[in-house]
């Protein structure tokens, strides 16, 4: 019998979910990652991991997570699946207790639960404040040890470029770029998974680390695999701001106990600690009574902004609310926040058990992403598979704390054997195409390299990079204006012309990252359009998606999916309906019980 | 505030594991929070030395700068430390920047630390599960193996541990304080416990904790306050129980 | 290099060995040796009479060769060995930790010539019959002394500090305290052995009985 053959593209959660699957099946596996694995951006993930235990008693189930999950993303997901991701959650926490994940315990031994925003219950597994990357660490060495036994392959410092598509459009392989060597090489597979996470780059700045650019997401659409809900985009309430990247501080800090207030008085000049409770504006609880401070992330986002720009109250007329954990004790913060408290502490030195966290909100999630079939992880082009955040089912308009952990492995561990039926079910596989078709894309992604290598321009990368950020930060996050909207496409369009002309000033063939990142660059231009255009058309505000001149969810005209296609060497939008066959969307409202 | 202030960072190149070394120094804008990562970030949008000569930006590894990925680890000022973390205001100037000694080279500031991970995988650094199928609940673990485990599965791999041990150097081949600590914390783990007397052997092999000699820089240099000499006495006291004293059953 | 390595590398063995033999026999015989050498600060009658009695211990060869010598060699000779695969960085790690790993190294150089040294002198060319005459004889030569205190103060720093990494080493001080602890006592092994040490010199030296007065007849 034929040895099928899968790549995996992207080792953190969901990509390693995948390997392992797709290995414990007995087939081997090519793990291509720009770092290595270890290093993946799932490490920052913090709060925690949801699953309906019901560990303390309040009769929490999977139908209410579901119900949670669907409702927190603006009845915009698609709910069977979704559905079956909150059942399978309390056995992807067993696996991850069985691989030895140090989560936090019970006196009695047992897992503790924290609770998250947009939930009533204490559902979210976590080990300290630093979950994702306990998470991908146990993964991590679940995959080392299939390594280790000749199972999986990795390739550790290689860049995807494109996927290898045959004449009849079926994926027969990838091509990638050693970031070494900077050689292109082509990998024949009969199926392909991507995991490759989330786009933050694309905003300059974000919560996201620096290879979350998007790039291979941008190359598959360009490819002809659909890109979905690109719209929608998470601004997690609370970051420390920061130059070269915003800093998380998790809302594991408020399920805890954490407080968010500002000053009552604009021109308060004492120092938080001694201004009075009475003079205190904890604005979330009072505005959202039931939830308080554990609002998912689009309201607490948006309330800070009203904060902010509209009632002028942030601290010192800056933008920054203050993040209050001082009255939690010492010991609990400690052995529940420590991660990220540390963080604050050490880029801000100031202890924030002492004196209440300056944050602000940050670029932080990508509802949107590859389109997939809503059954098994299987995008529009045979032989193509997506899961992780670079994919767009789970969380709708909106993604409730907690709920991208379970998402990226659940959506690995179907992606991984799905593929693995796919490939087998192939009469011939990746070894029958032809080779042409192999040597045309590898010749096609050298001719781009040789092209950027050698060209004589007037632009910097870096630069491009950082004006595309400020736009799309400016205009393309929280509140989004038409007017502006067309306004910051056409500066994109403009940035798209600029980049043909970069002049890379570093020219070598060995370990060149300017080389890389422009071909990064240029595929976040066209990611960026996606996102705005997808913004401009959605006229009405559902879940993270905000437009104020339409303030009110349409579900008579928006309840559907948005479906970016590349069509003619330009993006192209259609739309589809959600199903909506197991909750009826309901109005969205947390400052009330729902 | 700070107007016209000058950062003065001087930066070892190497175009390649054989090519020769040498320093640029650039003068860059100063700004408020800055680090050794905005650093980097100036000097590739705008390559030019500080005598004005045009050159190629920096290579060098980074990812989260939150000093979680383990990634950004190079000796700042004679230091190995993460370069996220370093705050440019708690630096003295010059800012001196090189890669990191005890790995190979790849290019200016980024080196190969595949040997951490090969360590990893010689003393069997994972739990041995049936598979990833449901099999119901792990074992239960006390708050108290919680609270010792969890600092250790901290670990980033960044390397420090190793750059800054004596022991470790090209007459040597010690995996270092990171992987001890790992063997430990695999030792602990119900589950893990049942394979570590492999995990022993193992790190009782070339280049095991016996190259290990006390200088205890390991755990000043961990950015994660990882408790290493810890690990490695009771790895150690582990050790010898089974080298000496297991064949006697 | 294998997954399945399944023994302890030679090396493991031989650094167990070396760490083992620092303390025992080694450390115990240094011991040993101070207290009977104290003897010179009662009377050198009494120095003599130590002398006489370690001299006429019966199976003496086979003691000295295998107690005392034979460890002595292996713990110098492979501690030589480890003193050239380390690379002493505390110009850059400036700890203390450091600098006690540093020094560890140069005083066990320094100990083990000057051992082998006083052997020579003090063992081999007297046929082991040296009287406290000819000590004090040849303390009077400067260079001789000066060798005399600096082998004893390096001897004593590295069996003190040697203390701390064995308790260390064979997790015997675990904990961060513990450690800590075990470096006190290391600290107050070496203290001791150091002041011990000097004063028998001084007591050859300077012809200097401090106890002399426990002699009633």
């Amino acid at each position: 019998m034929r040895q099928p053959k899968i790549i995996v593209v992207g080792g953190g959660l969901a990509g390693l979910m995948a390997t392992i699957r797709v290995a414990e099946s007995g087939v081997p596996v090519d793990l291509f990652s720009i770092v290595p694995v270890k290093r993946s951006h799932s490490v920052c993930a913090q709060g925690g991991i949801n699953a309906a235990k019901n560990q303390k008693g309040e009769g929490d189930t999977t139908a209410k997570h579901f119900d949670d999950t669907i409702y927190g993303g603006d009845f915009l997901a698609n709910q069977p699946l979704v559905k079956r991701m909150c059942e399978a959650a309390p056995g992807i926490i067993d696996l991850l207790d069985r691989m030895g994940v140090m989560f936090n315990r019970t006196p009695e031994g047992l897992l503790d639960y924290r609770r998250f925003g947009g939930t009533l219950y204490h559902r979210t597994a976590f080990a300290g404040a630093t979950t994702g990357q306990q998470l991908l660490y146990a993964l991590d060495e679940q995959v080392r040890r299939h390594e280790a036994e000749g199972k999986v392959h990795k390739f550790e410092s290689s860049m995807f470029l494109s996927a290898v598509i045959d004449d009849c459009g079926v994926c027969r392989g990838i091509c990638a770029m050693d970031l070494r060597t900077m050689e292109v090489k082509t990998y024949a597979a009969d199926a392909v998974i991507f995991a490759t996470g989330g786009i933050g780059a694309i905003f300059g700045r974000s919560t996201n680390s620096v290879v979350c650019t998007g790039s291979a997401q941008s190359a598959l659409l360009q490819q002809g695999v659909d890109y979905a809900n690109g719209e929608f985009i998470q601004v997690h309430p609370t970051a420390i701001p920061g130059e070269d990247k915003l800093r998380l501080m998790s809302e594991s800090a408020r399920g805890e106990g954490g407080r968010v207030w500002v000053p009552r008085n604009p021109a308060e000049k004492r120092a938080p600690r001694s201004i009075p409770e009475g003079e205190r504006f904890y604005f979330l609880e009072e505005w959202y009574p039931k939830y308080g401070n554990l609002v998912p992330r689009d309201i607490a986002t948006r309330a800070i902004h009203r904060i902010v720009y509209q009632e002028k109250l942030g601290i010192d007329g800056q933008a920054a609310v203050y993040l209050d954990v001082t009255h939690i004790p010492r010991e609990t913060l400690d052995r529940k926040l420590e991660g990220i408290l540390e963080i604050y502490e050490k880029f801000l030195g100031v202890d924030p058990r002492e004196e209440p966290m300056k944050v602000f909100p940050a670029m932080h999630y990508t509802m949107g992403g590859v389109w997939v079939n809503g059954e098994d992880q299987a995008t529009n082009v045979p032989g193509i598979y997506a899961a992780g955040e670079c994919e767009y089912q789970y969380h709708g308009a909106n993604r409730l704390g907690a709920n991208s952990l379970v998402s990226c492995i659940f959506g690995g561990g179907l992606a991984g054997p799905a593929a693995v039926k796919y490939a087998k079910s192939l009469e011939k596989g990746a070894e029958a195409a032809a080779s042409t078709v192999f040597d045309r894309e590898k010749k096609r992604q050298e001719e781009k390299n040789q092209a950027l290598l050698s060209q004589d321009g007037t632009e910097n990368p870096m630069t491009i990079w950082r004006e595309l950020g400020d736009i799309m930060t400016e205009h393309v996050t929280v509140t989004r204006i038409n007017k502006n909207l067309e306004k910051a496409d056409a500066q994109i369009r403009v940035l798209q012309e600029r980049a043909k002309k970069m002049n890379l000033s570093d020219r070598t063939r060995w370990s060149n990252q300017t080389l890389n990142f422009a071909r990064e660059l240029e595929n976040m231009i066209i990611l960026a359009r996606v996102v705005t255009l997808g913004a401009l058309a959605r006229n009405e505000s559902r879940g993270a998606h905000y437009k104020p001149d339409f303030p009110e969810r349409d579900d008579a005209n928006w309840l559907k999916t948005t479906r970016a296609k590349w069509v003619n060497s330009e993006i192209r939008l259609s739309y589809e309906p959600v199903d909506i066959s197991q909750i009826t969307p309901r109005p969205r409202r947390y400052d009330a019980a729902k | 505030m700070g107007d016209g202030k000058q950062v003065i960072v001087k930066v070892k190149r190497q175009a390649g594991p054989k090519q020769p070394a040498r320093w640029e120094e650039f003068s860059l804008k100063w700004r408020p929070s800055m680090n050794v990562i905005i650093c980097l970030r100036d000097i590739a949008e705008s390559p030019v030395t500080r005598d004005g000569k045009k050159t190629t930006p920096i290579t060098y590894d980074s990812n989260c700068l939150e000093e979680i990925c383990g990634s950004c680890a190079m000796l700042i000022n004679g230091k190995a430390r993460m370069a996220c973390s370093a705050l440019v205001d708690q630096l003295d100037q010059p800012i001196r920047i090189e890669p990191m000694s005890k790995f190979p080279l790849v290019r200016d500031l980024a080196v190969d630390r595949q040997f951490m991970f090969e360590s990893l995988k010689r003393v069997k650094a994972w739990i041995p599960i049936d598979g990833t199928y449901d099999l119901g609940e792990g074992p239960r673990v006390s708050p108290e193996i919680q609270e010792q485990g969890y600092p250790l599965s901290n670990c980033i791999s960044c390397g420090n541990c190793l750059e800054v041990c004596p022991q470790v150097n090209e007459h040597s081949q010690f995996v270092g304080a990171a992987i001890i600590s790992q063997v430990r914390l695999f030792n602990m783990h119900p589950t893990g416990a049942m394979n570590k007397s492999e995990r022993l052997a193992a790190i009782m092999g070339p280049g095991g904790i016996q190259d290990c000699a006390n200088a205890q820089n390991c755990v000043h240099a961990c950015p994660k306050n990882i408790p290493l000499t810890e690990s490695i006495a009771a790895v150690n006291r582990d050790a010898w129980k089974q080298a000496l004293l297991g064949w006697l059953g | 290099m294998s997954a399945t390595e399944t023994q302890p590398d030679s090396s493991y063995f031989l650094r167990k060995l070396h760490s083992f033999t620092g303390l025992l026999p080694v450390g115990a015989f240094l011991a040993e040796h101070f207290w009977s050498n104290s003897a010179a600060l009662v009377s050198a009658r009494k120095y003599d009479d130590v002398s006489q009695d370690l001299q006429t211990i019966p199976f003496r060869l086979i003691v000295e060769w295998g107690a005392i010598f034979l460890p002595m060699l292996f713990h110098g000779g492979y501690g030589v060995y480890i003193w050239w695969r380390g690379k002493s960085n505390v110009s850059a790690y400036p700890w203390v930790g450091n600098w006690l790993y540093t020094a560890q190294r140069y005083t066990g150089l320094i100990a083990f010539a000057y051992i082998g040294w006083h052997l020579y002198t003090e063992r081999w060319l007297t046929h082991g019959r040296s009287t406290y005459a000819t000590v004090a004889h040849d303390m009077r030569n400067p260079w001789y002394l000066a060798f005399f205190v600096v082998g004893v103060l390096a001897s004593s720093f590295h069996l003190g500090v040697g203390v701390w990494n064995f308790l260390c080493k064979w997790g015997l001080a675990a904990t961060a305290r513990a450690q800590q602890a075990a470096g006190r006592l290391g600290a107050v092994v070496g203290i001791t052995f150091s002041v011990v040490g000097i004063l028998i010199i001084l007591s050859f030296r300077l012809n200097w009985h401090p106890f002399a007065f426990y002699i009633t007849k």
